[in-house]
């Protein structure tokens, strides 16, 4: 490497150590004022812990459920615009990422106003008589994987749109002309090939649901813990710092655990 | 005849890959010079270096006689042409052409004038504020070009500068830079992989194979006598054969006859098959030659008789087009 | 959609569906910050710009306002200024491993925010006694350096190599070709990369959250403070000016490099 190389990068990976690798790598080892030890045995108490495992349990089929949820809904919406010809499908490629550029606490304040308990779904259902009284949405699990789903919905829209813009629209013609239906050549055809598309909108939308704070914050409240909130009450509340890095290192363990296993699906789909 | 640069034993490798093996090469001042050779013969690389984009491993470049070895490129003041064109694309056609102009820090009015007389020379005065994104191939090649005749360089280079043209625009662009060459009479360095280019723009040809160069000489020279194998081949001589006093000997197709009524060296043969192409027929034939060995022959023959796959003739080979080769049938 | 949506009516109901699910809840904040009532309700009662006026004296929102601007600016900054020589550095010096490098480089994406934002608290506020912005900016900027990477990566890669040896045939010095012509193909992906940073810097909540302090809070955070005691349409009103500023950054990023393009360069 030459010199000039070097000092182009130095600065670069000196802030990079100093704001996160070294900080990150460092509270794994040694939390302040404790034992290495200390998270090593918290993290062996969690995993036994019923308290604890409802929480991952919570946590990863919430996961699991935004996942299904987020490749269900955004695929098609994928599919329908790289497949467009009308004018209105850029506008509407343009109208489903917008939401990546706009806050979180923005776009999860909507589900207050539409599942709180003057909102407006509880007073559709009474007023149409569907319901006596408005039920009870806001800090339920449905809340949380609503909030979401909105969430990470466009993510899972880009990722499979580049994914499907790829495919030849002239591999649906030939499918279609050797006697397979719309149907067919869909499952076929198409999805096979925006497979990779796929996984990696997958494996974002997981990652991110897994690790979010603000929806389970605002929508789930203290009734349905996450991963995230019950961190954040760790370090913040009971200033239990071994409790909080054993909670950060399952949250990390379970992201690098959903990369590990998609790169590995990625690398197969590749080869086959 | 005076050098405008030389190469002297230079070789230049990338790991255990030796890109250009220990050359010795004299450009002539004013004329036009051809690198020509398959990919990865070294022609590029040998650009590469007298431009300075890369240095040698060992061995010396002058450039009118200074040794220029070490010397970064902005000091050479040579002109070169890529085989991208490498336009900038975020600027007119006439500041692309302004730029080597603006760092030599000429007048606004010089350069104005520079620029536009450039323009006119390769016949874009009309295009000066397009940009290069809007132009065909050709035009972006005359851009190209253009700047870097503009900064008057020592030598102008041009690195496969036809490769990315369509094929009659290619045959237009030769005669094109051959104009620009005379009337300019700058040096030009040229490389191509393409022998018709070599053949009808050059003053001096140079083969390459594998980082060596194999001849070099006036295209007329070379195409009629070439030196060994591999030349031959490169050329289009396809018939090698042992004569019957044992010297190993090339032909090109159209210099070979059937049915023997004319003198020469001749062959038995058996016709093996033949391509109908309109003007000629195109014969391929196997025989055994002085040494032995069997061997096959095209023969490119015109107003032939109809000849069928298995029918025994003679070849005939013109002796006046034989040409003897230096080694053995091995390259 | 191609001839229209009713002959794939699964893809297109679901793909209505997620539209809903994107779009509406946003539609609501802005109806509810026009209420003229007191609390947050559906429907609103009539209609008021008060609750504007009131999130725009409400003196927590602005000081945070003008707090996460300043970091955002200044993250933004230093993480282009530090990732693009870093990016050209990886794409055009000569440097073995030069996938694990740009990885390292990538890495703040993989590790949650939540936990960087943890181990930041830890270690630099309590275990080295850094104040608050310095370690928001620290964090900030690493969090940042994956975009500026990426993104500015992403348009070095379309750029030509040849180029910048095609300025320096014309005599330009290596730090003049850089700046005459390297630099200004890269502007749409310096620019892109600023966007997405600025952006990600200002919203962000889960590195933020465990790092603020009574004298330096971020707007997002306070956000959410604000609605865990009072639940009024003050709320609505900041969001929907968020909305409304968001709205005019996408407008300025459509007009200049193209939206989708924007993106194209965080999905690999």
């Amino acid at each position: 490497m030459s010199r000039k190389t070097a000092l182009l990068l130095l600065p670069g990976l000196a802030f990079l150590a100093a704001g996160f690798l070294v900080p990150a790598v460092a509270m794994l080892v040694a939390p302040p004022g404790e034992e290495t030890a200390a998270v090593v045995t918290r993290l062996a108490e969690m995993i036994t812990d019923p308290y604890e495992l409802r929480i991952i349990g919570r946590t990863v089929t919430i996961g699991l459920i935004v996942t299904g949820l987020c490749v269900g809904l955004g695929f098609p919406i994928a599919y329908l615009l790289a497949r467009s010809t009308s004018r209105w499908g850029g506008v509407l490629l343009a109208l489903a990422i917008f939401p990546l550029l706009l806050s979180n606490v923005v776009r999860t304040f909507g589900w207050l106003v539409l599942l709180g308990a003057n909102g407006a779904i509880g007073k559709l259902l009474t007023s149409t008589g569907l319901a006596d009284e408005s039920p009870q949405m806001l800090y339920t699990p449905l809340a949380i994987v609503l909030g979401l789903t909105q969430l990470f919905l466009p993510l899972a829209v880009i990722s499979c749109y580049s994914a499907v813009a790829q495919i030849d629209p002239g591999l649906d013609d030939a499918a279609r002309g050797l006697g397979a239906g719309r149907t067919r050549t869909f499952w076929t055809v198409v999805v096979p090939l925006a497979l990779p598309g796929i996984v990696v909108a997958a494996t974002l939308v997981f990652a991110g649901s897994v690790t979010a704070y603000t929806t389970p914050y605002l929508l789930g409240g203290s009734g349905q813990r996450m991963l995230a909130t019950q961190l954040f009450t760790y370090a913040s509340v009971s200033v239990d710092w071994a409790a909080a890095s054993a909670t950060a290192l399952i949250m990390t363990i379970l992201v690098f655990l959903v990369s590990a296993v998609s790169s590995l699906a990625g690398r197969k789909g590749a080869t086959t | 005849m005076s050098t405008a640069a030389a190469f002297v034993g230079v070789t230049q490798r990338f790991g255990d890959f030796t890109a250009v093996d220990a050359i010795d090469l004299e450009i002539p001042e004013g004329k036009l010079t051809t690198l020509l050779g398959p990919s990865g013969c070294g022609k590029t690389t040998s650009l590469r270096m007298l431009a300075g984009y890369s240095q040698p491993t060992s061995g010396t470049i002058t450039i009118h006689g200074v040794d220029s070895t070490r010397l970064p490129p902005e000091k050479r003041g040579l002109g070169m042409v890529f085989q991208s064109y490498a336009l900038f694309p975020h600027m007119t056609v006439a500041e692309n052409v302004a730029y080597g102009l603006k760092i030599r820090k000429v007048g606004k009015k010089e350069t104005n004038q520079r620029v536009a007389d450039t323009l006119d020379l390769v016949g874009l005065g009309h295009l000066s504020a397009s940009k290069p994104k809007k132009l065909s191939g050709g035009q972006q090649q005359r851009v190209a070009l253009a700047r870097a005749i503009a900064i008057q360089p020592r030598l102008l280079l041009l690195d496969e500068p036809l490769s990315n043209l369509d094929a009659r625009l290619r045959v237009q662009m030769r005669a094109e830079i051959r104009r620009i060459q005379s009337e300019t009479g700058l040096t030009v360095v040229l490389v191509t992989h393409d022998q018709d280019e070599a053949l009808e723009m050059s003053d001096l040809m140079v083969l390459m194979k594998s980082g060596r160069i194999m001849q070099s000489g006036a295209p007329r020279e070379v195409f009629s006598q070439p030196a060994n194998r591999f030349v031959a081949d490169f050329l289009g001589y396809e018939n090698f054969f042992t004569d019957k006093s044992g010297i190993f000997r090339t032909i090109r197709p159209e210099y070979l006859s059937l049915g023997g009524d004319k003198t020469g060296e001749r062959l038995e043969a058996t016709v093996v098959s033949t391509a109908y192409r309109g003007v000629d027929l195109l014969v391929t034939l196997e025989a055994v030659d002085g040494a032995g060995q069997t061997v096959r022959l095209i023969a490119d023959v015109r107003n032939a008789a109809a000849i069928e796959p298995g029918q025994k003739t003679t070849v005939t080979a013109d002796p006046a087009h034989l040409v003897p080769l230096e080694n053995s049938g091995k390259e | 959609m191609r001839g229209n949506g009713t002959r794939r009516p699964v893809a297109a109901t679901l793909a209505v569906l997620g539209y809903i699910i994107m779009i509406v809840p946003i539609l609501f904040v802005v109806a509810t910050a026009f209420s003229a009532g007191r609390t947050l309700r559906f429907p609103p009662e009539g209609f008021s710009l008060q609750w504007f006026e009131a999130a725009v004296t409400y003196d927590p929102f602005m000081e945070s306002l003008v707090s996460s601007l300043y970091l955002a600016i200044g993250a933004t900054a230093l993480a282009l200024l530090l990732g693009v020589p870093a990016t050209i550095a990886i794409h055009r010096g000569r440097i073995p491993g030069r996938g694990l490098l740009e990885g390292l480089f990538l890495s703040p994406l993989i590790v949650p925010e939540l936990v960087v934002g943890l181990a930041l608290y830890q270690q630099l506020m309590i275990g080295l006694g850094l104040d608050n912005l310095t370690t928001l900016l620290l964090g900030h900027t690493a969090l940042l350096l994956p975009y500026a990477v990426r993104v500015t990566g992403a348009s070095l890669a379309l750029a030509d190599p040849a180029v910048e040896e095609a300025a320096r045939g014309l005599g330009a010095s290596p730090v003049r070709a850089f700046l005459t012509v390297t630099l200004p193909l890269l502007r749409p992906g310096i620019f892109s990369a600023g966007l997405l940073g600025f952006v990600t810097s200002f919203n962000n909540v889960p590195l933020s959250l465990l790092l603020q302090d009574r004298e330096f809070r971020t707007l997002p955070v306070t956000m959410l403070d604000y609605v865990q005691q009072s639940y009024n349409p003050r709320i609505a009103a900041m969001a929907t000016l968020i909305l409304a500023a968001t709205v005019v950054i996408a407008v300025i990023a459509e007009r200049t490099v193209g939206f989708a393009k924007i993106f194209g360069g965080i999905n690999r």
